[in-house]
């Protein structure tokens, strides 16, 4: 059965409503497709019944209900996990583990009562204070500090790290969409040199300890929090492997141009505060090889702004020291804000690209035909005249890092929510 | 050897999955999430003002607004239904579900322009549903200065007899706003 078809017969009818709802079914996915295979979904036969599709839309509309089908009051509950599992041996808990889909299937630490205790020293708060509340379909289930814990000795952190991952779990879990849906974390603030978090050379790659398991963290903490599980709730059709580790690293702030605020800064952070900031986005386009003179490392950045969706005109810009450098000392951008705006200015790309997009279709299209501006405007252009989609230049963020080595930068569609403050959970 | 294990974490096997994200939910305290008018501030009048930190607009200042600079953007945080049936004429729709988490709401309003001044209002006394929706326009980087909630909401410009719009009034009223 497609899955989304499961879904809607089990997780809809029992968490939702607490009765079952009528459903019919087409395949999936519907969107994009040929006019005449929706065409044909529609003159075809229904998946559940089998009978022809609008057969089974009146009768779904008209059969009288059965007494199941009458049933009011609260969806019952899910039964929830012991607290504790029955003792076992390592390798059958790991595998227990894996088998229920409470890990990311790499090796993971253990949760045992001691390694949760010290981990949970690692802050002032209490175990059982509630970080938030994660309201998901069968009803409000609290995520508390010792949750939290727990998926951060299964990440394989310290007691040092937990600040850092308790300001994190106030942004998960994570993204849950059908398309490629990621994140991305930046580590600013003394706490970046503190616990040794990588912004220099290989600060995005698999080479730092607290960039690994702090990243893997908030996978863990979202997949369990959430109840995110492939195929039955989990169903990006191609998934994303920056949801390993979600691409975490800190921002060289030593290493700005002068004038360059850092990304907690610029939120308005004090820079001795120690902030993590989460983005969400789809798409991340590296730069190969050096910036040449030949064609200014802006222009060529603009150019791959194109690409992104321009989803409320976001984007987060990553280079290295040398490439802010030099856009401050060849090309004059004084500030992060100055270039922001210079993007938001410049990036163009065609309206058919534009409105070709699934996300800006399901979420600006209603806006353009309620009037609002300058969408209104876009809708009736052709497919090929340009626009400019990166309206909000504060949407743009700038953020430096990496080793000095080599000009390089990517350019990703990240919209970055407002930072969290890491000293608070301390 | 055998060990035991915490499996707290897992307290709770059950997920929601929306376009955007999992959703949180809100801060307790919301309003009902749709239907037809909400209580009156006079029912209400001794209720604490919810999201005191939010910066209130006058239907006054906002309709002078309009007129001299036309430079707001409103947003009826209604659902579709309600919204349909009355909103403040040239307002655009972003639903406020106090049940679920209002991020998931974030793609729709990063879309809003960050240029111009953006009232959220709602069909409350005390901005109750129009006031998260400020504050997350704040977590999403939103100058302060540019998101602002209706004070009184729609029952205060209605009140005034400023510009409607929907399916529920009679021509007369639409006519009146043109």
């Amino acid at each position: 059965m497609n899955n989304i078809v499961h879904y809607a017969l089990t997780y809809v009818r029992k968490y939702d409503t607490g009765m079952p709802l009528r459903f019919v079914a087409v395949p999936f996915p519907f969107t994009g497709q040929p006019k005449e295979v929706d065409v044909g979904y529609v003159t075809g036969k229904d998946m559940l019944t089998d009978q022809p599709m609008m057969h089974a839309v009146v009768d779904a509309l008209t059969k009288p209900l059965t007494p199941e089908e009458k049933i009011t009051g609260a969806p019952a509950e899910e039964s929830v996990e012991p607290r504790l599992l029955p003792p076992d041996t390592e390798d059958n808990l790991r595998a227990l583990f894996d088998e229920r889909g409470w890990a990311d299937y790499n090796w993971i630490n253990l949760p045992t009562e001691k390694k949760v205790m010290a981990m949970l020293r690692g802050t002032s708060h209490k175990p059982d204070e509630v970080i938030k509340t994660i309201n998901i379909t069968g009803g409000a289930r609290p995520l508390t500090v010792e949750k939290v814990a727990i998926s951060a000795v299964m990440a394989g952190a310290s007691p040092e790290h937990f600040p850092v991952i308790l300001a994190l779990a106030t942004q998960a879990p994570f993204g849950n969409s059908t398309s490629s849906m990621a994140n991305m974390v930046v580590i600013n603030g003394p706490i970046a040199k503190k616990l040794k978090f990588n912004s220099g050379t290989n600060a995005m790659g698999p080479y730092n300890r607290s960039n690994a398991v702090v990243g893997r963290a908030f996978t863990i903490l979202s997949k369990t929090a959430g109840d995110l599980r492939n195929g039955i709730n989990a169903w990006e059709s191609l998934g994303s492997n920056f949801q390993y580790n979600n691409i975490l690293y800190a921002e060289n702030e030593d290493a700005l141009p002068e004038g360059w605020n850092p990304l907690h800064v610029q939120m308005g952070y004090k820079p001795s505060d120690s902030v993590v900031t989460v983005g969400t986005g789809w798409t991340s386009i590296s730069s190969v090889g050096g910036s040449q003179e030949l064609y200014p490392v802006h222009h060529l950045m603009r150019d791959y702004m194109s690409a992104l969706t321009a989803s409320g005109s976001s984007a987060t810009i990553v280079m290295d020291p040398t490439v802010a450098g030099l856009l401050q000392t060849a090309h004059g951008f004084k500030t992060k804000e100055q270039l922001s705006e210079w993007f938001s200015q410049n990036a163009q790309k065609t309206a058919g690209n534009y409105w070709g997009n699934g996300v800006i279709q399901s979420v600006v299209v209603p806006l353009a035909l309620q009037g609002l501006e300058p969408y209104a405007s876009w809708r009736k252009l052709p497919n090929d005249a340009m626009i400019k989609p990166f309206t909000n230049p504060r949407a743009i963020h700038i953020v430096v890092t990496g080793g000095k080595i080599q000009t390089t930068w990517f350019v990703t569609d990240f919209g970055m929510r407002r930072g969290v403050k890491i000293d608070d959970w301390a | 050897m055998k060990v035991r294990v915490l499996a707290g974490i897992l307290l709770g096997l059950l997920a929601a999955m929306t376009p955007a994200a999992i959703s949180a939910r809100p801060a307790p305290g919301k309003s009902q999430p749709s239907g037809k008018a909400k209580p009156s501030s006079a029912a209400t009048a001794k209720d604490t003002l919810p999201d005191p930190d939010v910066p209130r607009i006058t239907a006054q200042e906002v309709e002078q607004r309009i007129k001299t600079k036309g430079d707001v953007v409103l947003v009826d945080t209604d659902d579709s239904v309600t919204y349909g049936a009355e909103h403040i004429k040239g307002a655009v729709n972003i639903y406020y579900d106090p049940t679920q988490d209002v991020t998931n709401a974030d793609q729709t309003l990063q879309a809003l322009p960050g240029n111009k001044l953006i009232v959220f209002y709602c069909n409350c006394p005390h901005e109750e549903d129009s006031a998260p929706m400020v504050k997350e326009m704040w977590e999403l980087g939103y100058a302060k200065d540019k998101v602002k909630a209706l004070e009184g909401g729609l029952t205060r410009w209605e009140q005034l007899g400023y510009p409607l719009a929907g399916t529920d009034l009679p021509k007369s009223t639409q006519e009146k706003g043109q």
